[in-house]
């Protein structure tokens, strides 16, 4: 039952829309997989958009959770449930970040079994497609088997010469870096760094056992989500110029707010100094009460640095 | 300082990816693909079956007392197994094609590309082709005639080769796989290619004497009756060509592909479809006689036998047709899925199922004479 609601629903339109795809695309099945990619991905921009703003929120609470870890590092418990209380409070959702990903895997597998029936490679698969073709389509039944070649594959087997596993691999890593957040805290940078390496090593493991067609659809998709991330948060953790100038700026941070605990600074200074600095807001603990800080819990309410919805007290005098 | 232990790391990672991809290329660990299984059909000869079997053997069977001729000759696999922490290391080699025989040696192809003489006296290999490396999968059968055995592969080529010492006599390049099992008639030879075209060949040098372009691939084999040429597509047609330039006579629909090879009988084509029916054609110009609906494609090719086509639908449902009164009548039901082509001998009908099972059946009462499981061996 589920498999033939799965068929109809799912595996019967992918292969007839990549059948005829190939056709309109000078019969080339390379072509009709790429193409298909732009659709499903451009179909899901509202989801990866979604999940770009939860990656984005996740980071924003990191200082926060490396915070939490501090406090509560022994008590295991009571850390899960501050964190929890954290998300809860924040609106943020890590299994936001996956949902998208999620998505996708139907499509995989549906991919996957319409490239071994539609590139006829073995006959029992390839006489099942017989049952998936649209009767009502007359140009599907003239135009299969299609041909497996593309550039150097062959869409119906694993790359012979290992530049698609390096390929997806390579995007993916590239993808990963964007996003992952960076933090000073070891024990969340080492998690961060097998991540990095995990899911890139793990699907370029991937793409040696599947068809390349398949591993061709990893990359395009990872390719446009580099573009559509580089459009929404720049390139993220990818540039370490970038990583050094935060890491410089928050240095610039620390030694302000320790100078402004120990002596405050006249207006005229302070203001000179913080225009110099474009975009380096510090809400400092007075002021973070005063405005409630926001949708932390108050044990984090004295440290909150949220550069962009609260204002420098000062400024507001000026 | 940091950056280099930056590339470090990276030039460490990448040395232990390629190590991993080397070893699992070495290893041919691919799990995740499909394995093909086959749906050899079986060649009557002198009170003998020959078949190849899904354990990747020829098998030999004496018809009056279901034993063994000689030992099962295996196929050599395509690629040796690794073995290390492959779970599908080990992977028979499909045959799909039904061997051809001739008075001394039995032919039979395989999936690993590789054409295959036994002596059907003894079991021993005489040749095999080509003797160094393989071709691409092959999954049509063989056929001899004239001293030569034909067959096609998935490298889109025909070969014909000396019967008797397997050494090549010509080839005939198409534009894709060939799937099909040639026919011979006379001094040609037919064969259909998945570049949509059905050639036919000179015997002798593999001139090619017409060919025809249907608008589907073509994986059926021709019958050739009454000066016509019968042959199903793709494209949902099956076409009457006349066999003497290869112009059409006529054509005709269906709901779905042509797989199965057609019979004819007093002026009738019977043909099966995988949208299910048979089809009863008049000969002369394609007009529709009747149409028998089986409930599940025919991929199975039907045999004429005392004036009846027995026809075995993929569910395993296995009919008679009266080719007189039209009738269809429902032989058995073996609840065993049906691809390999049927064959007949003295009022048996021999039908390989997808269990590796091979049954014998009265073509009058349908009862079972005898099944045999080819796994026990």
């Amino acid at each position: 039952m589920i498999g033939k609601i799965w068929d109809l629903i799912i595996l019967s339109p992918m292969i007839n829309v990549l059948i005829v795809m190939s056709g309109y695309l000078f019969d080339n099945f390379g072509l009709a997989i790429i193409a298909l990619t732009i659709v499903v991905r451009a179909a899901t921009v509202p989801l990866t958009l979604k999940q770009l703003g939860a990656t984005k929120a996740l980071q924003d609470l990191q200082p926060k959770m490396a915070e939490l870890q501090k406090k509560y590092g022994r008590d295991k418990a009571k850390l899960a449930q501050e964190q929890m209380r954290l998300y809860r409070e924040s609106g943020v959702s890590p299994a936001g970040c996956m949902f998208p990903m999620l998505v996708q895997f139907p499509i995989w597998i549906a991919l996957f079994q319409s490239i071994i029936r539609i590139l006829a490679v073995i006959p029992e698969q390839f006489l099942n497609l017989s049952r998936h073709l649209y009767s009502s389509w007359a140009s599907v039944f003239s135009l299969v088997p299609l041909n497996s070649n593309f550039l150097w594959l062959d869409l119906a087997i694993p790359d012979k010469f290992l530049i698609l596993p390096l390929l997806v691999g390579g995007t993916m890593w590239v993808q990963q870096k964007m996003v992952t957040p960076k933090t000073a805290d070891p024990k969340q940078q080492a998690q961060s760094t097998m991540m990095l390496w995990l899911m890139p090593l793990m699907f370029a493991f991937l793409t040696l056992q599947f068809p390349s067609g398949l591993a061709l659809y990893w990359v395009v998709s990872n390719i446009i989500s580099i573009v559509i991330q580089y459009y929404v948060t720049g390139w993220g953790g990818l540039l370490p110029a970038e990583t050094e100038k935060t890491a410089g700026r928050d240095k610039k941070y620390i030694a302000r707010i320790a100078k402004a605990e120990e002596k405050p600074t006249d207006y005229a200074d302070a203001k000179a100094d913080i225009d110099s600095d474009v975009g380096a807001d510090i809400v400092e603990r007075e002021s973070a009460q005063k405005e409630g800080a926001g949708r932390y819990p108050p044990s984090l309410r004295a440290t909150q640095r949220h550069p962009k919805k609260t204002k420098h007290p000062r400024r507001r005098q000026s | 300082m940091s950056f280099w232990r930056q590339s470090s790391k990276i030039i460490i990672l990448l040395a232990m990816l390629l190590l991993l991809i080397g070893g699992l290329n070495v290893l041919g660990c691919q799990p995740t693909k499909a394995v093909p299984r086959g749906w050899s059909g079986a060649a009557v000869s002198d009170g003998a079956l020959f078949l190849g079997s899904m354990q990747s053997k020829l098998v030999a069977i004496n018809v009056s007392n279901q034993e063994r001729l000689w030992p099962d000759v295996p196929f050599e696999a395509k690629k040796p197994s690794g073995g290390f922490g492959c779970a599908q290391a080990q992977q028979a080699v499909a045959i799909y094609g039904t061997p051809a025989v001739t008075e001394e040696l039995v032919y039979i192809s395989g999936y690993n590309g590789k054409l295959y003489a036994i002596n059907a006296g003894t079991g021993a290999l005489r040749w095999v082709y080509p003797r160094e490396g393989e071709l691409e999968p092959i999954i049509g059968g063989p056929t001899a005639a004239s001293n030569s055995v034909y067959f096609g592969s998935s490298d889109g080529k025909l070969y014909a080769l000396d019967a008797a010492t397997g050494d090549r006599r010509w080839e005939f390049k198409t534009g894709d796989k060939i799937w099909a099992t040639p026919l011979a008639s006379g001094d040609t030879l037919y064969i259909g290619s998945f570049d949509k075209k059905l050639y036919a060949l000179n015997t002798a040098d593999g001139g090619k004497k017409w060919q025809f372009e249907t608008q589907g691939a073509i994986a059926a084999t021709p019958l050739v009756y009454d000066n016509t040429v019968y042959i199903g597509s793709f494209d949902r047609y099956l076409y009457a060509l006349n066999a003497a330039d290869g112009s059409l006579k006529w054509k005709f629909m269906a709901g779905n592909w042509f797989w199965a090879r057609p019979v004819a009988d007093n002026g009738v084509i019977y043909a099966g479809s995988v949208d299910g029916k048979v089809y009863a054609l008049k000969a002369e110009n394609g007009d529709k006689i009747a149409e028998f609906d089986l409930g599940s494609p025919v991929i199975s090719s039907p045999v004429l036998v005392d004036g009846a086509i027995i026809v075995a639908s993929e569910e395993g449902q296995i009919y008679s047709l009266d080719t007189v009164n039209k009738q269809i009548k429902r032989l058995a039901d073996l609840g065993q899925k049906i691809y390999a082509p049927l064959v007949a001998g003295e009022g048996i009908v021999y039908i390989h199922s997808d269990k590796d099972i091979l049954h014998a059946l009265d073509v009058k009462s349908g009862t079972t004479v005898w099944s045999l499981s080819l796994k026990s061996e």
